[in-house]
């Protein structure tokens, strides 16, 4: 089991730079560590989903050639609060992942932005919403729906055999 | 909440930003070099292995493709198949429809064009049934001919169509002759779907296999020279008074689409209208 998060966390942050593109519909591609980082906070806590959190964006930002520490943070600080408050939120129902992976993705967004405008990173707030945050945001809300769906079928059946 | 993780963030924060910090002063150059080295060779297996995903994928992708095209070229064959076919039918509609039309305009009598709607072909009776009827001044007894011969008579009058009776018929009887003999006789249906002449045995003698037979135009119901069929065999029967002859039909009446009714009376021999006996 920490092999499989280990390789998630650092395969998917580097995978979504690489793979990431493959997945693109109509030029939106999902944040696949993001999605992971939710998803491995909401089961291990908010300690392990702020590391993971931190690795996944640290590795995502080396891979993508940004800033190094943009989205080590910004990934950080949501898995921190997810790990935080998810106990409390009825995450398995999909009617909870779809709108809280949007609302998260946007979170994350905004978070980004706001990094990024502090150590001035020029592009307009608007645009940026419309085209790039808000559509990624939607596709991050129905694949981590499926996500979380598939586990639960494996996990499921994995008892069921066991 | 544990005090672990707030202080855990704390640090977390704290490095995010003392390395963007030190970026935005170009401070840090090797810290990206130093991830480059774990990232960069990962990268590399990853796009290898992404490569050879889309690789199979674009494959399977374009033998859907070349499937589907398949697909629609055998569909688009077999469209053009029927199209062959019905141009094909066309034609040989267009070209029977063309030789009616010349024996029309040729026939010294008034004809009336008709279309088979209908065909009664078992052995009690042959006939056709031709879209003209009373509606179109048919009367009964009608002549009905084809661009090859005679093919038979109205035996009934409806409002929009008209049964005829065809030569093979087995109650159907014609006067004839044989052209080259002029041996007088009647032509004769059978049940079996043949013809045959009936000739008194001493003005039949010179007849011989492959001879044409015309219709004589005895008793006026038909003109003189309508071809009928040709000799295939002679019944020869000895000493009685009647032999007879075995007919090929000059008609294929399976294959008549189009007749003309002779709506016009004459006695005019009309035998140069059709094939001649060499053809």
């Amino acid at each position: 089991m920490r092999t499989f998060v280990a390789v998630a966390i650092f395969g998917g942050g580097i995978a979504h730079a690489t793979l990431g593109p493959a997945l693109r519909i109509a030029d939106v591609a999902p944040d696949i560590p993001l999605i992971m980082v939710v998803l491995l906070a909401l089961r291990r806590g908010p300690e392990f989903g702020c590391g993971a959190g931190f690795v996944a964006g640290l590795l995502q930002d080396a891979a993508s050639g940004g800033l190094l520490g943009v989205q080590a943070l910004t990934k950080a600080l949501i898995g921190f609060v997810i790990g935080a408050v998810g106990a409390r939120l009825r995450v398995s129902q999909p009617l909870v992942q779809v709108p809280g992976l949007v609302l998260l993705t946007i979170a994350e967004g905004l978070a980004r932005f706001t990094l990024l405008k502090l150590f001035r990173f020029p592009a307009p707030f608007g645009e940026l919403m419309t085209y790039v945050v808000l559509p990624q945001a939607l596709y991050n809300g129905f694949l981590g729906a499926a996500l979380v769906l598939a586990l639960a079928w494996a996990e499921s059946t994995r008892a069921r055999t066991s | 909440m544990k005090i672990r993780a707030i202080v855990l963030l704390g640090t977390v924060a704290a490095v995010c930003l003392v390395l963007l910090t030190l970026q935005m002063r170009g401070n840090i150059a090797g810290a990206s070099d130093v991830l480059a080295v774990v990232t960069t060779p990962i990268q590399s297996v990853l796009a290898r292995v992404n490569r050879a995903t889309v690789g199979v994928w674009s494959t399977y992708r374009e033998w859907k493709n070349v499937r589907a095209e398949n697909r629609r070229l055998r569909e688009e064959a077999q469209r053009l198949r029927v199209e062959a076919l019905r141009v094909t039918e066309t034609v040989e509609e267009n070209q029977r429809l063309r030789r009616l039309l010349a024996l029309k305009e040729a026939m010294p009598l008034a004809t009336l064009s008709g279309e088979v709607i209908a065909r009664e072909w078992g052995g009690w009776v042959r006939s056709l049934t031709v879209n003209r009827g009373r509606a179109d001044h048919v009367s009964r007894l009608t002549a009905v001919i084809g661009p090859d011969g005679l093919i038979g008579r109205v035996v009934d009058v409806r409002p929009g169509a008209s049964i005829v009776q065809v030569l093979t018929d087995p109650a159907s009887t014609v006067g004839a002759l044989v052209v080259r003999t002029r041996t007088q006789g009647i032509v004769e249906g059978e049940p079996r779907g043949t013809l045959r002449l009936k000739y008194m045995a001493r003005d039949g003698s010179g007849i011989q296999v492959g001879d044409l037979v015309v219709t004589s135009g005895a008793g006026g119901l038909f003109p003189r020279g309508i071809p009928v069929g040709r000799v295939r065999a002679i019944d020869d029967r000895g000493s009685a008074l009647f032999h007879y002859a075995q007919l090929t039909p000059a008609v294929e009446f399976a294959r008549i689409d189009e007749v003309l009714l002779i709506v016009g009376e004459g006695t005019n021999d009309v035998a140069a209208l059709f094939p001649s006996p060499s053809d």
